[in-house]
């Protein structure tokens, strides 16, 4: 009988057989090399794939993997998708503890604060991963290629062009006497515009930021902000800039929508209002169009009107890139297996434009002809696409403490949005808070 | 010693030693940890140097932290006597119907809550009080009652958070309150009656009284939850509207996991452990240390 077998018997266990009890688990525990027997198993390569997608453009993602996972037999994908607002923090984390994801997502405003994550693409342990994979400049949209490089590494590879437009509602147009196929362009025709449909329908004219979360808040106030030339920063990154003049004039725009206008009210969601059909306009990124197509609402969409001195809008580009690996945990094998799962999903990056609403950055993605005669396109990528080639895209932030210079405008923002504080209280505390950030 | 005191010992070991392993393992360790890494400038993905206690001096330089330190004290505040309150009137009322038949089902109904995750618990009272289609403002505005944007006003937020935290929580309470409410013996209040007592008067000499191991308990256990809120305050308002419900524990995550001062992070960890061993004490020594279970 072996000692095993006396376990549970209620026979004594012998000091013997429990020393071998232990001998046989630390033996288990320091024989196994990490993840690496689960990330190579029976021949099969599993790579962890963390995003921060959500709702439309995260169904459009999982489409992607599964067909990636009924293409190969030897490799698969483990998608997993997280809230954006913790999806850096989970990466950091995963990174921290040693237990990164093979891909990830990265924006290209982040790659300043991100890249010591990444592993830097040219010059990883495995050699130049996109010569191994055949991942080449001209393929890319050109800015945001552009973007993934930091400190003169690339540590991105570009998947998409995202920023806000104007949704609107074409019943709600017709009922307020507008013409649904003429939105409004400038100032003036978007006040009017928001004025009859209050006025004539009774729902909300206007939302400027999609959930009204503090940081979408932020991006309204950038729109109109940036829209005459503004910055957040003085051009060495050390000091606020936003704190004058074209500072307030944003923020009292962005206040006045619902404090004097009374196109919206504080704290509403103006997602679930244009869903609804309860909402005239709405400022929202490309990423709501699966939504708004499964909404049912007869909508449109169109460019961000011209607010200010020139037309502008809130953008950035989501990239993907491998996390920095353990060597005992992936091996150069994973990685080259990485890279060409990354260059396959751009490859098939015309479904991410189709079902997920966002510009591809691979260009023959997106000049697919599935793309360019899907709904998609012809609903609202077309305009998206439009707006990037005209410049009217601006980037947010890029800088070491972006984050924080964020965390430290947004709340003054939405405290001058509810009426809690005016314009210019507020961007003197955030101005105070952003220094303070700086500094430190 | 002699060798069967000496057994004895080894025997009283033996059955401690699984649970001691991990609790120094998983709760010991972590605290001294925390407390170790307070004392250095760490971003998690680099090396750590070793500051000393700059970052306790720049947790008493910083405004938010202050505005945390305040927000905490008052969620605190509101939400352990709602959640302790609530709990003790739940249990009186389920434990004086307790020979009916609805007083079971009421029961589960009352604990249920307790079963969810704060992150269920946070999203079911996000959409109960949205101002578009939360059912809660649409019942007020149909009574004609003042419908205030309950998450996106200073004045609300704070309450609303704590209200939804004593729904969650109440339960657990009533269970425990109730269980020590049937250890109370029936004589007592046999003779109180007798003697020509009062309900309330039964209540204060009687109930409550001995009821103090399990109000211990429970306060100790629900300052816990009171100062380390976090999850139900991130899913519901993320610390707003500005920073009016930014807790400390928020404050913790924001710098520890957003922007990556796992010093200055560990470092409100420690206070946090400080201010709320400081409390434990004090109810300790509020209530007598005789009340301990």
């Amino acid at each position: 009988m072996e000692w095993w077998e006396n376990v549970g018997r209620g026979a004594p266990v012998s000091r013997r057989a429990l020393l071998k009890a232990a001998a046989v688990t630390a033996a288990l525990v320091t024989a196994s090399p990490g993840r690496l027997s689960s990330i190579m198993a029976q021949g099969v390569t599993t790579l962890d794939y963390y995003t921060l997608f959500h709702s439309g453009d995260a169904a459009a993602m999982e489409r992607i993997v599964r067909a990636f996972n009924g293409e190969h037999r030897t490799v698969r994908l483990n998608l997993l998708q997280g809230q954006w607002a913790e999806y850096y923090a989970q990466l950091f984390a995963a990174v921290g503890s040693g237990n990164a994801p093979q891909i990830g997502i990265c924006h290209s405003s982040r790659v300043m604060d991100v890249y010591r994550a990444l592993t830097p693409l040219e010059e990883s342990r495995a050699g130049n991963l996109l010569e191994i994979a055949g991942i080449r400049e001209p393929m890319y949209t050109k800015n945001v290629w552009d973007s993934g490089v930091y400190q003169g590494k690339r540590y991105l590879v570009p998947l998409d062009s995202h920023m806000f437009g104007m949704w609107y509602n074409k019943d709600l147009f017709r009922q307020a006497g507008l013409d649904p196929d003429k939105p409004p362009e400038t100032r003036d025709d978007f006040e009017r515009a928001a004025e009859a449909i209050k006025t004539r329908t009774g729902r909300f004219a206007f939302h400027p930021a999609e959930d009204a979360l503090p940081r979408k808040l932020r991006r309204g106030w950038e729109i109109f902000f940036w829209g005459q030339g503004g910055s957040l920063l003085t051009p060495d990154g050390r000091r606020a800039a936003f704190n004058e003049d074209r500072g307030v004039r944003a923020l009292d725009y962005l206040a006045g929508i619902v404090q004097r206008r009374g196109w919206n009210t504080p704290g509403t969601d103006g997602f679930k209002q244009f869903a609804a059909g309860q909402l005239g306009m709405l400022l929202a990124g490309n990423w709501y169009l699966p939504t708004a197509k499964s909404a049912g609402v007869n909508f449109g969409f169109h460019y961000v009107p011209k607010f200010f001195d020139r037309p502008t809008t809130w953008g950035d580009s989501h990239n993907l890139v491998i996390p920095r690996q353990r060597p005992d945990r992936a091996s150069n094998e994973v990685l080259v297996e990485a890279i060409k799962a990354i260059k396959w999903i751009n490859e098939r990056s015309e479904a991410w434009g189709i079902y997920g609403g966002h510009i591809p950055a691979f260009l023959p993605a997106q000049r697919s002809k599935d793309l360019l005669e899907s709904d998609s396109w012809k609903l609202a990528l077309n305009k998206f696409t439009d707006m990037a080639n005209r410049g009217y895209v601006h980037y947010p932030l890029t800088h070491e403490k972006a984050p924080q210079v964020h965390a430290a405008i947004e709340p003054h923002i939405q405290e001058a949005y509810n009426g809690r504080i005016t314009p210019r209280d507020a961007l003197v505390r955030a101005e105070a808070e952003v220094n303070r950030v700086l500094a430190g | 010693m002699n060798w069967k005191r000496l057994s004895r010992a080894i025997e009283i070991s033996a059955f401690l030693l699984p649970f001691a392993a991990f609790w120094v393992l998983f709760r010991l360790v972590p605290v001294l940890y925390g407390f170790f890494i307070s004392l250095y400038k760490w971003d998690l993905l680099g090396d750590a140097r070793f500051i000393g206690l700059r970052n306790y001096v720049n947790l008493g330089r910083d405004p938010r932290f202050w505005n945390a330190l305040g927000v905490t004290l008052e969620f605190a505040a509101i939400a352990i006597p709602l959640i302790v309150g609530i709990g003790l009137l739940l249990a009186l009322f389920i434990f004086g119907g307790r020979r009916r038949r609805w007083a079971a089902a009421a029961e589960a109904g009352f604990f249920f809550p307790y079963l969810l995750t704060v992150s269920v618990v946070g999203l079911i009272w996000r959409w109960m009080l949205d101002p578009d289609f939360g059912i809660v403002l649409l019942v007020l505005r149909g009574w004609g009652l003042p419908a205030p944007v309950f998450l996106n006003e200073p004045r609300w937020a704070i309450p609303a958070i704590a209200f939804a935290t004593a729904w969650w929580l109440s339960g657990y309470r009533m269970v425990l309150f109730r269980a020590a409410l049937e250890d109370i013996p029936e004589e007592f209040y046999e003779a109180a009656r007798i003697d020509g007592a009062s309900g309330a008067r039964m209540f204060f000499s009687i109930t409550l009284p001995l009821l103090k191991p399990a109000v211990l308990f429970a306060l100790v256990l629900t300052t816990i939850s009171g100062f380390i809120v976090f999850g139900q305050v991130l899913i519901m308002t993320a610390g707003g509207p500005g920073r009016v419900s930014e807790v400390l524990a928020l404050y913790l995550y924001r710098f520890g996991f957003e922007y990556l001062e796992m010093g200055q992070a560990a470092a409100v960890g420690v206070v946090l452990f400080l201010i709320i061993l400081g409390l434990t004490l004090v109810t300790f020594r509020w209530l007598g240390y005789g009340s301990s279970l």
